[in-house]
């Protein structure tokens, strides 16, 4: 029985391993240049798919996701560098297009908050503990 | 001491509950992507007209007037929807409404436009997606309000129905004041 267990286990753990390195790029848009097609994966992986909002366009099979993934490939052949891809995605889609939101003065309290929290539970535990032991 | 502690997690507890409350209260929706195109120049672009032989070229049809710009497809079952108050923005409110086609067989269109009517005074061919994406369109239909001057002034992200077609009545009127 733990012998099944075991081997169900391993076979999730595998399984989403191999899930994790799917993407949905097609055999016709991969770029011929692998050190460019290393950069076209790369920003595609930082770029949200709008339709589905919590994929990536390089995980996506929505026809707006293989259209940007298409762009960025044509960019990168144009000559432009990351940043240029980014801004221009940007200047159409708005930051919500990057899966990470980049540290500005409206994003702060995103970006705040956990730590925050994260400090009050520590200064909560450490209170709390302070107090049994004195019982 | 202990007590007094206890007031933080409450605290926080309230506060997110208001938050949520609060959204839930409020008239938005949550899919709803702010453009950021908004209080920007129309997209500047070049195109193939349905109906014209002349190129459309934007520059030369944008800023005199305010204009509707409204993305459709014949496949996409919502603009068929809200094709009937497209229609009703340009016979009653005599508003200029661009149509761009996205991704869109020509044959098809001509024919679809014939059955349903035709409400735009253009029809620029989107046949690769490209200037959708310019527009920062991400899912069609779409309907852009652009005013005088070629401004962007409103994005709706969706079909227009009885509801929103209010909305939008209203705000191309405070636009034109």
């Amino acid at each position: 029985m733990i012998k099944k267990i075991f081997i169900l286990i391993i076979f999730v753990f595998l399984s989403q391993f191999f899930l994790n390195n799917i993407y949905t790029v097609e055999p016709d848009e991969i770029l011929k240049n692998q050190e460019q097609e290393q950069r076209a994966r790369k920003i595609s992986k930082n770029i949200r798919c709008m339709i589905c909002q919590n994929q990536s366009i390089d995980e996506s099979d929505a026809t707006l996701a293989k259209d940007l993934r298409i762009l960025i490939r044509e960019k990168i052949k144009d000559g432009y560098n990351d940043d240029e891809i980014y801004k221009f995605l940007t200047e159409r889609y708005s930051d919500f297009i990057l899966l990470k939101p980049p540290l500005k003065l409206n994003t702060l309290l995103l970006w705040i908050l956990p730590f925050v929290f994260f400090t009050i539970g520590i200064f909560l535990i450490f209170f709390h503990n302070k107090k049994s032991r004195k019982i | 001491m202990k007590k007094q502690l206890l007031i933080i997690p409450t605290l926080i507890f309230l506060f997110i509950f208001i938050t949520f409350f609060y959204l839930l209260l409020i008239d938005r929706n949550p899919t709803d992507i702010p453009s950021n195109l908004l209080n920007k120049n129309v997209p500047e672009f070049e195109t193939e007209s349905l109906f014209k032989k002349e190129k459309f070229i934007s520059s030369e049809e944008f800023g005199e007037e305010i204009i509707l710009v409204n993305f459709f497809a014949t496949w996409c079952k919502p603009c068929r929807d809200e094709h009937v108050y497209i229609k009703r923005f340009s016979d009653e409110k005599k508003i200029r409404v661009i149509g761009i086609n996205y991704k869109d067989n020509n044959k098809k269109t001509i024919q679809w436009l014939k059955n349903l009517g035709d409400p735009y005074s253009d029809v620029p061919i989107d046949k690769n997606g490209r200037i959708a994406i310019d527009w920062g369109v991400y899912g069609i239909p779409e309907t852009f309000v652009v005013n005088k001057k070629g401004i962007i002034k409103y994005r709706h992200v969706g079909p227009v129905n009885k509801k929103n077609f209010k909305k939008l009545n209203s705000l191309i009127e405070k636009i034109k004041q």
